[in-house]
């Protein structure tokens, strides 16, 4: 088992190592899967440090969580080579949801930031252009239907 | 004068944006409506507008059991639909625990790849439409029922196949329908040969495709392009190769790059995958492990949180699904391929003439006829006019026939 996961426990203790106090936790969820959670302002930090040291490239998508209390932010990056998937996991604030935009980073995340702020009502700062993506131009404002005390009946 | 102008302009825009698209069209997903700043003939800006067929999938996921969100997900999408079933099953089974049997992996992945051919010849035959080809189109059409025959003798579906389940697969494969598929793989690939021949040669597609709709490697690079789409520029990537999934590890393919970074590119990468996926689907089913197709899941999953990947027809699909304990998910997310492409299309048309749209958005294999008008805006002038699809498409054909010579002349110069 050691071994089968020595590569992902490096790539985990590595971020331990440049994060210190930001790093939260880190957990392998099968095979080169990393799961890296960071505490809400070294988020950027650390998906830096997962493109220039684990030349993670490719931002796949963002996912959010509604938790209840908390919205989480997972980032999924892949570095197609190594078949490394790192995950970058944050926790903001569910009442005023608020995150710095990644698109100077991964301009890719143009797209996918837009999706998050149109379901759970995140606000990205910095993006150029936050409007709604997969919801119609009437929507009425304030309502983000992936959060978990929306239901579909409350739709007229 | 001018203020009324302009808010008139601003209701018309708006009344165009409100006219529905049916919600529940089999083929797409994403319904995009483009925006496009032209100078003259030249593409100075493009915007997109997706949406119009979001069904809220994802929300209705989390009220539905694992057993019925197979079917759920299987409908995101009518063309790949083996290849949403399948990553959700895969997504469950690690999710879960469970690992299928290796006969029911083998199946799976024969959809897969047989879905593949299905997806590449229909594009092939929607690109030749798109630039006036239309005895090609009717051609790779034809052809493209040897496939859908198959597909149908397996499943008995022509386009939703049902056969993933999670812990494996719902039907096997017999002895008899083995040799039908294999006699159906030897007419796929004599045809699909002299189609890569003809995409080649023929004037029609090469005064068309080459030099137009350009997406460099960096630039595929940096938007994080996937698929055909990344691949026709040169990226060499491919999840069945990077991160092996289904029976990828086992079964010998080569992964296609083309470097000219144009719509013929995108053409020949698919055309030569199609090859590839008929040379492993004959591999797949003359090492068909023996076995049990499936094993059981149980109906409850403990909390947990999983991502997995699969190589789409038209590239990287990602699942991340997160369980809490009860038979519902907490959380499905969907990252489709074009979502991933829209970015780099937008790069690809720009510089392009009005006529190439048509066939460079149709280059990234949106999902079949994601541009069901199209919003013209005049730099110069601000004249603003609306197009469909159809009439796009007629103003591209008689805009080539006038001007054709000298654009591929120039073309062919650089």
């Amino acid at each position: 088992m050691s071994e089968e996961t020595s590569f992902e426990n490096e790539v985990i203790e590595s971020f331990k190592k440049v994060l210190g106090e930001k790093f939260v936790d880190g957990y392998v969820k099968g095979k080169r899967q990393v799961f890296i959670k960071v505490v809400e302002d070294a988020y950027k930090e650390a998906l830096k440090y997962a493109l220039e040291k684990w030349s993670a490239y490719h931002l796949t998508t963002i996912t959010g969580i509604d938790t209840g209390e908390k919205i989480e932010l997972l980032y999924h990056l892949l570095e197609p080579k190594s078949s490394l998937t790192i995950t970058i996991v944050t926790e903001i604030s569910r009442s005023d949801p608020k995150i710095d935009t990644v698109s100077d980073i991964f301009p890719s995340a143009l797209v996918y930031e837009r999706e998050v702020f149109d379901l759970l009502g995140v606000i990205f700062n910095g993006h150029p252009n936050l409007t709604h993506l997969v919801l119609p131009d009437d929507w009425p404002e304030g309502v983000y239907p992936l959060r978990k005390d929306w239901k579909p009946e409350q739709m007229k | 004068m001018n203020v009324i102008v302009e808010v008139k302009l601003l209701t018309e825009e708006k009344r165009m944006f409100k006219i529905p698209v049916g919600p529940q069209h089999p083929a797409l997903k994403e319904f995009e409506n483009f925006t496009f700043t032209v100078d003259g003939e030249l593409i100075i800006d493009v915007n997109f507008r997706i949406g119009y067929t979001h069904r809220g999938i994802e929300k209705l996921a989390e009220s539905k059991t694992y057993i019925q969100n197979l079917y759920l997900c299987e409908r995101v999408c009518g063309i790949c639909s083996a290849a949403h079933q399948g990553c959700y099953a895969q997504t469950a089974e690690a999710l879960a625990g469970v690992t299928a049997p290796p006969r029911g992996v083998y199946i799976r992945t024969l959809i897969w790849e047989l879905e593949r051919i299905h997806s590449h010849l229909l594009w092939l035959g929607v690109a030749a439409h798109e630039i006036g080809f239309d005895t090609f189109f009717m051609l790779v059409w034809r052809d493209r029922e040897v496939v859908m025959d198959i597909l149908e003798m397996i499943s008995g579906n022509r386009v939703n196949y049902a056969m993933n389940t999670v812990g494996g697969v719902r039907r096997d494969i017999s002895d008899e329908l083995k040799y039908k598929i294999l006699k159906g793989l030897d007419i796929l690939e004599e045809r699909t040969k002299y189609y890569k021949e003809v995409c080649m040669k023929e004037q029609t597609i090469l005064a068309r495709a080459a030099n137009v709709g350009i997406l460099t490697r960096e630039q595929a690079l940096k938007l994080n392009a996937v698929g055909p789409t990344a691949r026709a520029s040169g990226v060499n990537v491919d999840i069945r190769k990077d991160v092996p999934y289904g029976a990828y590890d086992e079964v010998p393919f080569n992964v296609i790059v083309y470097d000219t970074c144009d719509v013929l590119a995108r053409i020949l990468v698919r055309v030569d995958e199609t090859l590839e996926s008929i040379r492993m689907s004959r591999w797949i089913l003359e090492h068909l492990p023996q076995g049990e197709i499936r094993t059981n899941f149980p109906r409850r999953v403990a909390e947990n949180e999983v991502l997995s990947r699969v190589e789409a027809p038209r590239g990287e699909l990602f699942y991340y699904i997160k369980s809490n304990g009860t038979d519902k998910p907490e959380r499905l997310k969907i990252r489709t391929p074009t979502l991933a492409n829209l970015l780099p299309v937008c790069e690809m048309l720009k510089g392009c003439y009005i006529a190439d749209i048509p066939i460079v958005l149709a280059g990234i294999d949106p999902c079949f006829a994601c541009m069901d008008r199209a919003l013209f805006i005049d730099e110069n002038s601000g004249k603003r006019w609306v197009w469909d699809t159809k009439q796009l498409r007629k103003y591209s054909i008689k805009w080539y026939k006038e001007h054709g010579e000298e654009v591929v002349r120039e073309r062919w110069k650089q």
